[in-house]
């Protein structure tokens, strides 16, 4: 298996963060080209190309660009998902730091191809780095007379996950609490300030370039066919190599882990597979011949989500896994709707509670139950992407979690790679009220 | 609409035909099926989804959809809980959750018994819980303000009250706080909510959490009664409910009129019903003995004291309306004055003029106009207004209403052109000023209004039934007469009234002066007999509101004396006139004369809107005699002001403070800021007020507040 | 307060609104750290909104603190691919370098430790975060001079 950079090309050896590097690669070029197209001209390239979004759902963004609503008598938007924090990503921070430009080219092209002249990019609010990274970049680019019409601005998050879904996203572009919203109205038809707007992932827009430069057919030729092109794969957890690896979908999640990766260190065993960030569920070893594309990955029952590889060992508790996972996602639901907010709360509780070894058998059947009654029944899909892992970590390790009842505590003996994790849900200083213990 | 503009939609298997885009919601309700909701709200602005209460299966979508955030699509299958499984699966689910952490501690709860939570889990909830841990705990109740207190245990967080800060008060001032299971309603810093709409918030919860203070452990849902009647306290009229409970009046809630409030109350509508109860209220009639002295007098006597005061006068008699006499209250008045008494002259709590009703609209078209001038200050016009603007409409400041009413006149000024071009353009005006809109009446019709269904014309009076009460005094005779001088007696009809400076002037004049009002604050002191009054929630009858809306007001409680109906019958009797003691009748009287005979009974619970009538043709004011330099003083009545107000504790916190507005220029010209305290001129006497300055406020204007603006009148200076 | 430097980001948006999360981080940096009532109220004026709104829009935030924090802001990253790699022995390793727990500020008001959930550094894990710095990997055994270069900065 090869490495295959498209969005990270030549980032190794140069620094292109300077504009004249990139330049020197090929850079900016694919939007003089585009600017002499016209607008559809580039969407067409863009369906043609059958990118598949890159920031978890996998949607196609040249059928998404199309959807946008015309002569509506509103401008038409361009936000850039860069809040990138599902637990195992880092792709857009390395793709922002090693090859800003590629991102703003890319913005300039979609700009064109939607005829919009606003650019929003959502950062992530604690990437200083990046930002300072962009900033400067932009600053370059402006000076340089590459922005046409358009203004791209750089706005911060200031931590929140769940600001990366997109309707949260324009909530709190718009100056509101980071809450997702009913859809529909979808961004295409009314999305920030009531007007169409597109919404797509750093990597999404950083490989437009790619495509323009090089024809959307060519780009679909490239990797299995439902869908093509390269992804960042974001490695990490218990292997000897974590980082990040741009690679064809399609790749071996085998050779990901073990040759590109390294292994697992000290010797020890493989026990799981988180494919696609903590929102997507568990695999075990025995599916390692599984490729990395959305439709195999599926396939096998996970998701390929964000691409984000975290390599579990055989030093790890699920039980605590899950519940490190859970606590997240209680932490940053954002409150809005009934099964989202009391549901994660109350997952917390019972895996705690299982950790404990104080669990009866029937309080395993009702985190079940409790999953069941969180999946596909909350506003947005952070719900799920809470409730979903749970009940696979059960059904992946059911003996482990049957020995915590068993034998009234962790099996791991304090031994775990996890034992002790401490999670800030605890730790919250907002509260105005002191929450009176019961 | 035609039956080709609607489309179908099933739900559980029964097919309705409604116009594309209504609510899912309000599509099952036309199949007869009940989708249950708690954060769904359409008044609060878009549906957030936010409960998920109301999940259904529609055919062709995989997951579970909350119902209320969809709207009706041709050949749309909709399957809910009472015949999908996993919808009803979903909804038992929502409610599982709602209860996880709420304290179930409902035999303690005011909501009890009318508690949307409880009657849905009755009906669709588990019937254990499954939930072991410590619920979620707060500090509570907490109170957001004097009239409102927060449970946020009982809270579900549905963010109905929080959306109506943001998106219909806009207030902005009650808000949700943290994330997540952490998620608390609250305001800044434990302030107290202090806006005119608070209230609202406490009928729009669905469950416990907000309450209102004054009903706090007042009454259990199975003894109380609910009377349909409407609010008395201005000139909207809101309609409203009057729970009672043995007898006494406990609370106020909205009965929604969706021409009228669309369910909105203001605090005072809804909070100060408590001065029924005040500690001054009169329940005996008085009359005075020594200077300062007061003897209780039985009924008999009182009503032999009145006829003898009535018969010395000689017909030298001066009547003072307050404006929140019910029609037939001032109509037997009236007989009783003017025709048994001869006594023709009526003190009118203000100007109003028929000439309106030429231009008249429902306030909900303010909400859909497209162009407003306004120099407003009425309760529930506001909110109509905030709706429209919202909308897209344009809402403009008028500045004040006579100088306003010239410079749109005008074929020069541009918003005066475009108000004569527009098809929706509403005139919203307020004030003493401008002879009861009778100048803005002309107005309108110079804009070319006449013509125009949709366009219209709003003068909002100053008390609740001024227009009512004007028509009725004219009707009671068609005979008149002169100003008697010197006055031999001074009646004097309700306590705005008898707080009125202009009517107690009229009584230094008076030889003898009869007062009939509710609290012994404003009538001792200066009555020969005092007869008790009653308030609106105690009378039957009809108000006028400002929009020319005739209004049934039904009794909520029986007063602690008989009513003015009453008595006013007794005593016309002794001088041969005959005037029934029943509202029905003497409407019925009145009604014939100038309601076209339209029936009592016909008043109606939701009522309607008379139709446009033919208007005299009305005059624009001419230019005002220059009263010299300064800055020109407009004198208002707050909404938190009255003899009703000043006995409710719970709404000391909202009355105005001694204030004076300016506009940023004229405060900045003077070097004045924000908060300081100025000196207030005119005619050698001054006040000390502090400054606020107002965006709203045009330059050369200055206002203040009635209660606090002492002698001052006319133009007036301002300075550090 | 810098009503000039909001007025300019408030520029760069359709809405004014827009400008909450700039202007509360700049409101939050003039005073120390944290957000007290008074800068909550200087967002709310500069941006012609209540200040109630300003709040529920802080409290929202993790990086917005409500609440007064130490000088240096010490943060270790414990989500799932840092744990998986000892974040716990590193946070253990502040605790007991800086004598305080998890979410508390040092008596002395030098230091504030936090827990937070992943910093987007998994492939250099154990992240920890100084003062909005980003230091990866972090081992337990590297925290001693970290300290040390704080407090020696001081
Ligand atoms: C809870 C939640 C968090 C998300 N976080 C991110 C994120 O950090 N970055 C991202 O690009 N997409 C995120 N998404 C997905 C976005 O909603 C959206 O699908 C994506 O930005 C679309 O871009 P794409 O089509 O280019 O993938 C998240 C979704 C959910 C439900
Ligand atoms: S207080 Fe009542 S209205 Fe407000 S969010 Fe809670 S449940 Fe809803
Ligand atoms: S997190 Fe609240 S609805 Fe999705």
């Amino acid at each position: 298996m090869a490495i295959r950079e498209l969005t990270l090309a030549h980032a190794g050896e140069r620094d292109l963060s300077k504009l004249a590097e990139y330049q020197a690669i090929g850079g900016y070029k694919a939007l003089a080209k585009a600017r002499k197209m016209k607008p559809e001209a580039v969407v067409e390239q863009l369906l043609a190309s059958n990118l598949r979004g890159r920031g978890g759902a996998g949607f196609p963004m040249g059928r998404k660009a199309s959807f946008l609503a015309k002569g509506t008598g509103k401008p038409t938007y361009l936000c850039v998902n860069a809040d990138e924090s599902e637990p195992g990503t880092f792709k857009d921070r390395e793709i922002m730091l090693l090859n800003p430009h590629r991102l703003i080219e890319g913005c300039l092209v979609t700009a064109h191809a939607i005829e919009s002249q606003n650019v929003f990019i959502y950062l992530r609010g604690e990437y200083l780095d990046v930002f300072e990274v962009m900033r400067r970049a932009l600053e370059d680019a402006r000076k340089a007379g590459l922005m046409g019409d358009v203004t791209i601005v750089l706005h911060r998050g200031a931590g929140a996950y769940i600001c990366g879904e997109e309707s949260a996203l324009l909530e709190s572009l718009e100056g509101k609490r980071g809450q997702p919203r009913p859809r529909p109205p979808f961004p295409a038809v009314s999305g920030l300030y009531g007007s169409p707007t597109l919404i797509n992932n750093v990597q999404t827009i950083a490989t437009v370039p790619v495509i323009v430069e090089k024809g959307g057919e060519w780009y679909a030729k490239i990797g299995p066919e439902p869908s093509p092109g390269t992804v960042v794969f974001s490695l990490s957890g218990n292997v000897e190599r974590p980082g990040n690896y741009e690679l064809l979908l399609g790749s071996g999640l085998r050779e990901l882990i073990y040759d590109l990766g390294g292994g697992i260190p000290d010797g020890r065993e493989l026990k799981a597979i988180i494919p696609g960030g903590s929102s997507t569920t568990v695999m075990t070893p025995d599916q390692l011949d599984t490729d990395l594309d959305f439709n195999s990955v599926a396939e096998a029952g996970s998701q390929l989500g964000a691409a984000a590889v975290i390599v579990i060992d055989d030093r790890a508790c699920m039980v605590q896994l899950a519940l490190r996972s859970t606590q997240f996602y209680m932490h940053e639901s954002c409150g809005k709707c009934t099964p989202c907010r009391e549901g994660t709360r109350w997952m917390v509780q019972l895996l705690q509670k299982l950790e404990d070894g104080r669990a009866e058998q029937s309080e395993l059947d009702l985190l079940l139950s409790v999953c069941d009654r969180v999946l596909g029944k909350c506003l947005c899909a952070l719900g799920d992407f809470a409730a979903g892992p749970v009940v696979e970590y059960v059904r992946n390790f059911r003996d482990e979690f049957q020995r915590h009842i068993d034998e009234g505590g962790c099996p791991f003996g304090g031994e775990s790679s996890l034992e002790g994790t401490f999670a800030p849900v605890d730790q919250h200083t907002h509260a105005p009220v002191a929450e009176v213990p019961a | 609409m035609s039956a080709t503009e609607l489309v179908t939609v099933t739900v559980d298997g029964r097919e309705v035909h409604v116009p594309p885009g209504t609510g899912l919601v309000e599509t099952a309700l036309a199949a007869g099926v009940e989708i249950p909701v708690f954060c769904y709200e359409p008044r609060l602005g878009a549906a957030v989804g936010a409960c998920r209460m109301c999940l259904c299966e529609i055919e062709g979508m995989p997951k579970l959809q909350a119902a209320c955030t969809l709207t009706a699509t041709n050949g749309m299958i909709v399957r809910t809980a009472q015949t999908s499984e996993r919808a009803a699966e979903g909804q038992e689910a929502t409610l599982e959750f709602i209860l996880v952490n709420h304290p179930l501690d409902c035999p303690v709860c005011d909501k009890g018994g009318e508690c949307p939570l409880q009657d849905l889990t009755f009906r669709w909830g588990p019937g254990n819980t499954r939930m072991t841990f410590p619920k979620r705990t707060f500090e509570k109740p907490i109170p957001i303000s004097p009239a409102i207190a927060l449970d946020r245990e009982r809270c579900i967080l549905c963010y109905r009250c929080t959306r109506f800060s943001e998106s219909v008060a806009e207030d902005g001032q009650l808000v949700a706080l943290n994330r997540g299971a952490e998620s608390v309603i609250a305001t800044f810093e434990d302030e107290p909510y202090l806006a005119p709409f608070s209230g609202n918030v406490i009928e729009l919860c669905p469950v416990g959490a907000l309450t209102s203070t004054q009903y706090r452990f007042e009454a259990r849902p199975w003894e109380i009664q609910n009377v349909p009647t409407v609010c008395g306290l201005c000139p909207v009229g809101c309609n409203i409910q009057a729970t009672t409970r043995e007898g006494k009046v406990k609370r106020i809630l909205s009965r929604n009129h969706p021409e009228v409030d669309e369910g909105w109350l203001c605090d005072k509508g809804r909070f100060a019903f408590t001065h029924l109860r005040a500690r001054d209220r009169i329940a005996d009639p008085l009359r005075r003995v020594r200077r300062r002295g007061f003897d209780v007098l039985s009924w008999d006597d009182a009503l032999g004291e009145a006829a003898e005061l009535l018969m010395q006068a000689q017909g030298r008699i001066v009547t003072a309306l307050s404006g929140s006499e019910t029609v037939e209250q001032a109509y037997a008045l009236g007989r009783l004055m003017r025709a048994g008494l001869g006594a023709h002259t009526g003190v009118l709590p203000e100007e109003t003029s028929p000439a309106l009703d030429a231009f008249r609209l429902p306030l909900s078209a303010i909400r859909d106009a497209e162009l407003e001038p306004v120099a407003e200050r009425a309760p529930i016009v506001e909110l109509w207004v905030k709706a429209a603007r919202r909308q897209g409409a344009q809402v403009e400041q008028a500045g004040d209403a006579l100088e306003g009413c010239r410079r749109l006149a005008d074929k020069r000024n541009a918003l005066g052109k475009s108000l004569r071009e527009s098809e929706r353009a509403i005139l919203i005006w307020s004030g003493e000023e401008g002879a009861g809109g009778a100048h803005l009446a002309a107005l309108a019709k110079e804009l070319g209004f006449a013509g125009k269904p949709a366009s219209g014309a709003f003068h909002l009076p100053c008390t609740p039934n001024g227009r009512g009460i004007a028509d009725a005094w004219a009707a009671a005779s068609d005979d008149e007469g002169p100003n008697p001088e010197p006055i031999g007696l001074l009646f004097v009809s309700g306590d705005e009234a008898a707080a009125d400076p202009n009517v107690r002037a009229l009584a230094e004049r008076a030889e003898r002066v009869i007062v009939n009002a509710m609290f012994q604050g404003l009538a001792v002191g200066w009555a020969d007999l005092v007869l008790p009054g009653t308030s609106y929630l105690e009378r039957d009858g009809t108000y006028v509101n400002l929009e020319g809306r005739l209004q049934r007001l039904r009794r909520a409680v029986i007063p602690p004396a008989p009513d003015e109906l009453a008595w006013i019958s007794k005593l016309a009797e002794r001088f041969a006139v005959e005037v029934s003691p029943h509202a029905s009748a003497v409407f019925a009287e009145v009604s014939e004369r100038i309601y076209d005979g339209l029936p009592f009974g016909e008043v109606g619970e939701e009522a309607p809107l008379r139709t446009r009538s033919e208007a005299p043709a009305p005059q624009l004011p001419s230019e005002p005699a220059a009263e010299g330099k300064g800055l020109r003083l407009v004198r208002y009545r707050p909404l938190f002001s009255g003899p009703a107000v000043e006995r409710v504790p719970e709404l000391q916190f909202q009355r105005p403070a001694p204030e004076v507005e300016l506009s940023p220029g004229d405060a900045g010209r003077r070097g004045i800021a924000p908060g300081e305290t100025v000196t207030v001129t005119h005619n050698g006497t001054s006040l000390q007020l502090r400054a606020r300055i107002t965006k709203s406020l045009r330059e050369g204007i200055v206002r203040i507040a009635a209660e606090h603006a002492g002698e001052l009148g006319g133009t007036v200076e301002v300075a550090k | 307060m810098n009503l000039d430097a909001i007025a300019a980001i408030a520029t760069e948006y359709p809405e004014r609104q827009s400008a909450i999360l700039p202007a509360l981080r700049l409101a939050q940096e003039e005073h120390g750290g944290w957000l007290p009532p008074e800068a909550i109220r200087e967002v709310a004026d500069a941006l012609d909104l209540a200040p109630a709104q300003v709040e529920a829009v802080a409290s929202f935030y993790d990086m917005l603190h409500l609440a007064p924090v130490g000088k240096h802001m010490v943060e270790v990253c414990t989500n799932l691919s840092c744990a998986l790699v000892g974040a716990q022995q590193v946070l253990q390793a502040f605790e007991e370098q800086l004598g305080v727990a998890p979410g508390e500020t040092s008596e002395d008001g030098r230091f504030t430790l936090r827990a937070i959930e992943c910093a987007g550094g998994c492939g250099r894990a154990v992240v920890v975060v100084v003062d909005e710095r980003y230091r990866e990997p972090v081992r337990p055994e590297d925290v001693p001079g970290i300290v040390e270069e704080l407090k020696r900065g001081d």
